[in-house]
């Protein structure tokens, strides 16, 4: 059996009154990619900064690669690497000074020019940090956590703000991490990211973990079913209580979200037919019918019955 | 220690790489030298005072004394009546006018010398009156044979010609270390405020490896700006460097210590860039006018006397003006040096008690 990594039980912290972390716990196995869902807000830096020792928590524990940060962070800060933020702390840097400098910290820490090319970043090794654009920047963030060589890697939120290309191109450096045997913990707040990069995933929600699992394993614990889209326009609210009424679910499932209405359904044939029979008795017409499988979108939206905004971007 | 050296080579590159602050460092101090050094001194590049010599007398020791003044090179002397060179005085167009009565050999009586000067040229005035009383001196004592009475070394006889410049560029240097070590604190209240600093909590780089590169860095600075301003002031503007370097040196560093720790207790009150730099102009700017390093203080009211007391910059100007160009303060090298400790100790007990990392 793999290892944990990461054991968080109970923690709890709070910053005056506001409880950020509301008692959380999971475990992190050795060698994955483990993703933090969840909205701006959630507490997903929260919790990252007190796994690293920048807070100190209220209540619970704490093992990371086994030490506590709290007691043992002088330890542990050689054997992570963070990113938290862009990097400005010398903006006239050169790219390959700064890595030089953060690699100087650690006692084997991985080639310069071998993040270098993970990162994209040769043609600007001899650019200053400041110079650098703002996914270059994000980017280099990055590096500056890989380049500990550390077994275990956190970053926090690292794809916000790129475009779609650098976002591919960062998984890419993500799954290279995974298939060196380093664990990942990163948080994110998109949702497909964590669909499409995670091992293990945690939905967080307002301090708390709302659901816990692989995505494929949350998606078919919340929904075996395939989902039923439908538009909104023309429907009434009375035609709306006779779909929910009337129509065929085995396990019935009816939520709305911003000018749709999904049906989630196991026995989709059945479904469809019947929903159609209804939009024939009453002479309706039904608009933009999309099948499709459920997402983690879809299970926010059913856990905490509220849409999952992406309020960053 | 290679920690160490590794922030601290970042922290040089980034320095370098820093236009805008290099102009600060390196060439702020300069264009001062420059700037004052025109303002102060002649075109020779000495500084000379248009004296008006009104001669009553024509005897072996008025023309004597003439010579003397004559062969002064600080001293443009015009001759006339009285009432010619009092008028020119009043015109502006002399800074002081001597009046010489017919000295004869007669060593029992006393001569009553006049010097006039304008009120509004006191500093200016005074010190070509000590100038002069120099020069005065060595006839007296010569004509007197007192030499050896009162045992007096023959190179007090050369009367050093004190320029305002001798005055103002120590003055300078107390300004740019002042400058060095309230402004440099921003770097890191820059860093705090971002959120770097804490950010490198998750890495093993300690904290204080930054900080103390930091200062180290800025006392390089301190030294690199007293060579230039000494040597500029020296070459350029023919200033006589009395003290030795390293004697400089070592009272740059004290007082770079000084107004670092100074610098860091300031930003430890200020939560933002912003009220960082309020902070050190309210603290700065009175500091350059009341500690004297650019005119002497004894003109000022006596109420203000105390906080001029108070004040380290007064002592770093007294100290580097004592070891580069001998002018002796009324205070002792003991006395500049023990207090520009203790603001130095006092300052960074308040400093560790409040810092925040973040």
């Amino acid at each position: 059996m793999a290892e944990n990594v990461i054991d968080i039980s109970n923690l709890k912290k709070y910053f005056a009154e506001v409880k950020a972390l509301d008692g959380i716990n999971f475990s992190v196995k050795k060698g994955i990619i483990f993703g933090m869902l969840g909205p701006n807000g959630a507490g997903k830096t929260t919790t990252i900064e007190t796994m690293t020792g920048l807070y100190q928590r209220d209540e619970g524990e704490i093992s990371i690669l086994g030490l506590d940060p709290e007691r043992s962070l002088k330890m542990l800060q050689k054997k992570m690497g963070v990113q938290l933020q862009s990097p400005s702390l010398f903006p006239r840097l050169k790219v390959v000074e700064i890595l030089n400098l953060f690699a100087s910290f650690y006692q084997n820490p991985l080639k310069i020019s071998n993040v270098l090319s993970q990162i994209g970043l040769q043609n600007k090794k001899d650019s200053w940090v400041k110079k650098l654009s703002g996914g270059q920047k994000h980017r280099l963030a990055v590096g500056l956590a890989m380049i500990s060589n550390g077994e275990l890697i956190f970053l926090d939120e690292p794809t916000t703000g790129l475009d779609p290309q650098a976002r591919q191109d960062l998984w890419n450096v993500i799954r290279n991490l995974k298939a060196e045997g380093k664990t990942v913990f990163l948080t994110t707040h998109y949702m497909d990211e964590a669909q499409k990069l995670c091992d293990d995933l945690v939905i967080l929600d307002k301090g708390k973990i709302i659901a816990n699992g692989s995505p494929e394993k949350l998606i078919n614990d919340y929904f075996k079913d395939r989902v039923i889209e439908l538009e909104d326009m023309g429907l009434n609210n009375s035609f709306k209580e006779r779909i929910k009424k009337e129509v065929f679910y085995n396990r019935l499932s009816f939520e709305e979200k911003k000018g749709h209405v999904l049906l989630y359904s196991d026995q989709i044939d059945k479904t469809l037919k019947s929903l159609f029979q209804l939009a024939d008795n009453y002479e309706r017409e039904l608009n933009d019918v999309v099948i499709r499988k459920a997402t983690l979108e879809d299970v926010f939206l059913k856990i905490t019955g509220r849409e999952y905004r992406d309020e960053a971007v | 220690m290679k920690l160490f050296k590794e922030v601290f080579i970042a922290n040089i590159k980034e320095l370098l790489r820093d236009k805008s602050g290099m102009f600060w460092l390196v060439a702020f101090p300069v264009i001062f030298v420059f700037i004052f050094g025109l303002i102060f001194t002649g075109n020779t590049g000495q500084q000379s005072y248009t004296i008006g010599l009104v001669l009553e007398g024509s005897s072996v020791i008025n023309n004597n004394i003439e010579k003397a003044l004559l062969k002064n090179p600080s001293f443009n002397i015009r001759k006339g009546s009285q009432e010619e060179e009092v008028n020119a005085l009043q015109e502006g167009k002399r800074e002081l006018v001597i009046i010489i009565p017919e000295i004869g050999f007669d060593l029992n009586s006393q001569y009553d010398i006049q010097i006039l000067y304008n009120r509004d040229l006191n500093g200016t005035a005074n010190i070509i009156i000590s100038s002069l009383k120099e020069i005065f001196y060595s006839i007296e004592r010569r004509l007197t044979e007192q030499t050896e009475l009162f045992n007096i070394r023959p190179e007090a006889i050369q009367a050093k010609t004190l320029s305002d410049f001798d005055y103002i560029l120590p003055g300078i240097l107390a300004m740019a270390i002042l400058q060095l070590g309230l402004f440099g604190s921003f770097q890191f209240l820059n860093l705090r405020e971002k959120g770097i600093i804490r950010g490198l909590g998750v890495t093993p780089l300690s904290r204080s490896v930054i900080l103390s590169s930091e200062i180290l860095m800025r006392l390089i600075i301190a030294l690199i700006q007293t060579i230039l301003i000494v040597f500029l002031g020296k070459w350029l503007f023919d200033v006589q460097i009395t003290g030795n370097l390293l004697q400089v040196f070592g009272i740059v560093i004290i007082g770079a210590l000084s107004f670092i720790s100074l610098g860091y207790m300031l930003i430890t009150f200020a939560d933002s860039m912003e009220s960082g730099r309020g902070i050190v102009q309210v603290v700065q700017f009175p500091m350059l006018f009341l500690s004297g390093i650019f005119f002497p203080v004894e003109f000022f009211p006596s109420y203000i006397k105390p906080i001029i007391k108070a004040l380290p910059l007064t002592y770093l100007g007294n100290a580097l003006r004592e070891v580069m160009v001998g002018i002796p303060a009324q205070t002792t090298m003991q006395r500049n040096i023990i207090i520009l400790l203790l603001w130095t100790l006092v300052t960074l007990v308040l400093t560790i008690k409040f810092w925040k990392w973040e």
